[in-house]
């Protein structure tokens, strides 16, 4: 009985282990039957106009104030963290450039998805979450209607183009921000600013560096908000489970595949 | 003719225990039973939304899980289903949800939907109520809406899921009433679950009762109120002792 214990407990990790790996196999492999379904209907055009009008006008417009502030003060940020640096070796020439590369390569896509996975990805996931455990998800098949056409399609298009359209805003936004800033703080004129960012150190492929980004971790957030509302079980506190792992795995996915994706395209 | 043999299904446990069952064209079957014995699953699983483990379903000759995803979805436009807890989308006015499944399934001109929504909503004691949202209505009020969205297509096949729950007795006898005119007047084969057996039974062609997973009973209504079946007879009359 006691060696039975003793074994058990030391087998203890290797079930937390494989557990593990089983939740993970199956998030990304429900996702991945998610994507399949999307692009099915996406290629036979068929998914809700209204509704994806609908979605992007609720994503994309209502989260502009967010974007706004949350871009603003990146800029900002990125000249306070630049500042010490710039001073010791005089390099005011250079701020544009330093600002802008981290900027549009990094900081612009990664902190937009981020506020986009918090503001749009939960509430997608509450949504859906909500309409699952009130049977209206089974209403909508019971009426004949696909529910991934009529409501996961449009979701998907619009957080994907939501947060394609707020990076580029938010880069320029950010610009914007540490140019000011560099005024503020270090007394770079916007114009000596504006110089350092179009010098030729910074080149068009930094842009879509970051914009590619914004693309991939788009798709994150959408299936991995969607995955979780659709396959909702347990009435109310299952829908706050599901927006809880809504922002984990989006948060984990973001991160996981800026590194992939910055390896693989330099 | 709906027909349903061996119907299994089980969750964190045994649900319906080989199920089976005829429902006849043109009939409206009552089916009753304690809380918990399966009716609610059955329905679903009529309509396709849940599958079993065992057992076939034929609705008008065609075995439903025999077909594939699209082919089901087109034969859904056969049925209409009040859910019992209505499962009105709540993003949507009364209007718009009476109206979803002709705007969605029939391209109707939308005068004509507006007439029928209007015309849905008199039925249902509910006029003026187009611009509402779900989420402002009492839960007679959802039911109301719920049974108006479940007929507007007038479906051949419809299924009911406690259409007058929480209604006071006047309006849910309206209710019974109303839903077997319109069975009647368009021939339709009507599945409905209630607890409201007194009101129930007074419109039902044919009832089982279901207990345990299992359909214990199934014959006319008159069958049903004389039956000296210890279980259907405790049911159907409400008394306290006895075996359920």
């Amino acid at each position: 009985m006691m060696a039975g214990s003793v074994v058990t407990r030391a087998l203890q990790p290797f079930a937390a282990l494989g557990a593990f790996f089983i939740t993970t196999s199956e998030v990304v492999g429900g996702m991945g039957v998610m994507f399949g379904r999307i692009i099915s209907r996406l290629v036979r055009f068929a998914f809700d106009r209204s509704e994806l009008l609908k979605n992007l006008y609720k994503m994309g417009v209502k989260s502009v104030p967010i974007v706004v502030v949350t871009a603003l003060f990146t800029g900002g940020i990125m000249v306070i963290q630049a500042a010490p640096l710039v001073q010791r070796y005089g390099a005011h020439g250079l701020l544009g450039w330093g600002a802008g590369f981290g900027t549009l390569r990094e900081i612009g896509p990664l902190l937009t998805a981020l506020m986009i996975s918090g503001r749009v990805g939960a509430n997608n996931t509450a949504e859906l979450g909500t309409m699952v455990v009130t049977e209206q998800i089974d209403a909508l098949r019971a009426l004949a209607i696909d529910p991934i056409s009529f409501l996961i399609v449009p979701r998907f298009i619009g957080i994907v183009t939501t947060l394609f359209l707020s990076t580029v805003f938010a880069d320029a936004l950010a610009l914007f921000g540490a140019a000011y800033a560099g005024t503020g703080i270090l007394g770079v004129e916007p114009m000596v600013f504006y110089n350092g960012l179009t010098s030729g150190l910074l080149g068009l492929g930094d842009v879509f560096h970051g914009l590619i980004k914004s693309v991939v971790f788009g798709i994150v957030i959408a299936l991995a908000s969607c995955q979780f509302g659709i396959t909702t079980s347990g009435g109310a506190p299952g829908v706050g489970r599901a927006v809880n792992s809504t922002v984990v795995v989006s948060a984990a996915g973001i991160f996981v595949l800026d590194y992939i994706v910055s390896f693989a395209i330099g | 003719m709906i027909e349903l043999s061996g119907i299994t299904k089980s969750f964190d446990r045994p649900v319906l225990r080989g199920v089976n069952l005829r429902v006849p064209d043109g009939c409206l079957y009552g089916l009753i039973g304690p809380g918990a014995s399966g009716k609610s699953v059955l329905l679903k699983i009529i309509v396709g939304l849940i599958r079993p483990e065992a057992g076939t379903v034929t609705i008008r000759g065609r075995d439903i899980f025999a077909m594939s995803d699209l082919e089901l979805q087109e034969f859904r436009k056969q049925i209409g289903m009040l859910f019992q807890n209505n499962a009105l989308f709540d993003f949507m006015t009364v209007a718009d949800n009476i109206a979803f499944p002709l705007r969605r399934l029939f391209n109707l001109p939308e005068d004509e939907v507006r007439q029928r929504v209007a015309e849905r909503l008199n039925v249902v004691s509910l006029p003026g109520f187009e611009d509402r949202l779900p989420s402002g209505l009492s839960g007679g009020q959802k039911k109301r809406v719920g049974v108006a969205r479940a007929t507007v297509a007038q479906a051949p096949i419809v299924l009911y899921d406690e259409p007058a729950a929480g209604l006071d007795p006047v309006t849910s006898q309206k209710i019974f009433d109303l839903l077997r005119a319109e069975q009647r007047a368009a021939g339709a084969t009507v599945i409905m679950v209630s607890s409201d057996l007194d009101r129930l039974l007074t419109v039902t062609d044919r009832v089982g009762m279901m207990y345990r997973g299992q359909l214990i009973f199934d014959g006319t209504t008159r069958q049903a109120q004389e039956s000296a079946d210890p279980y259907v007879h405790q049911f159907v009359h409400g008394i306290p002792e006895g075996p359920l």
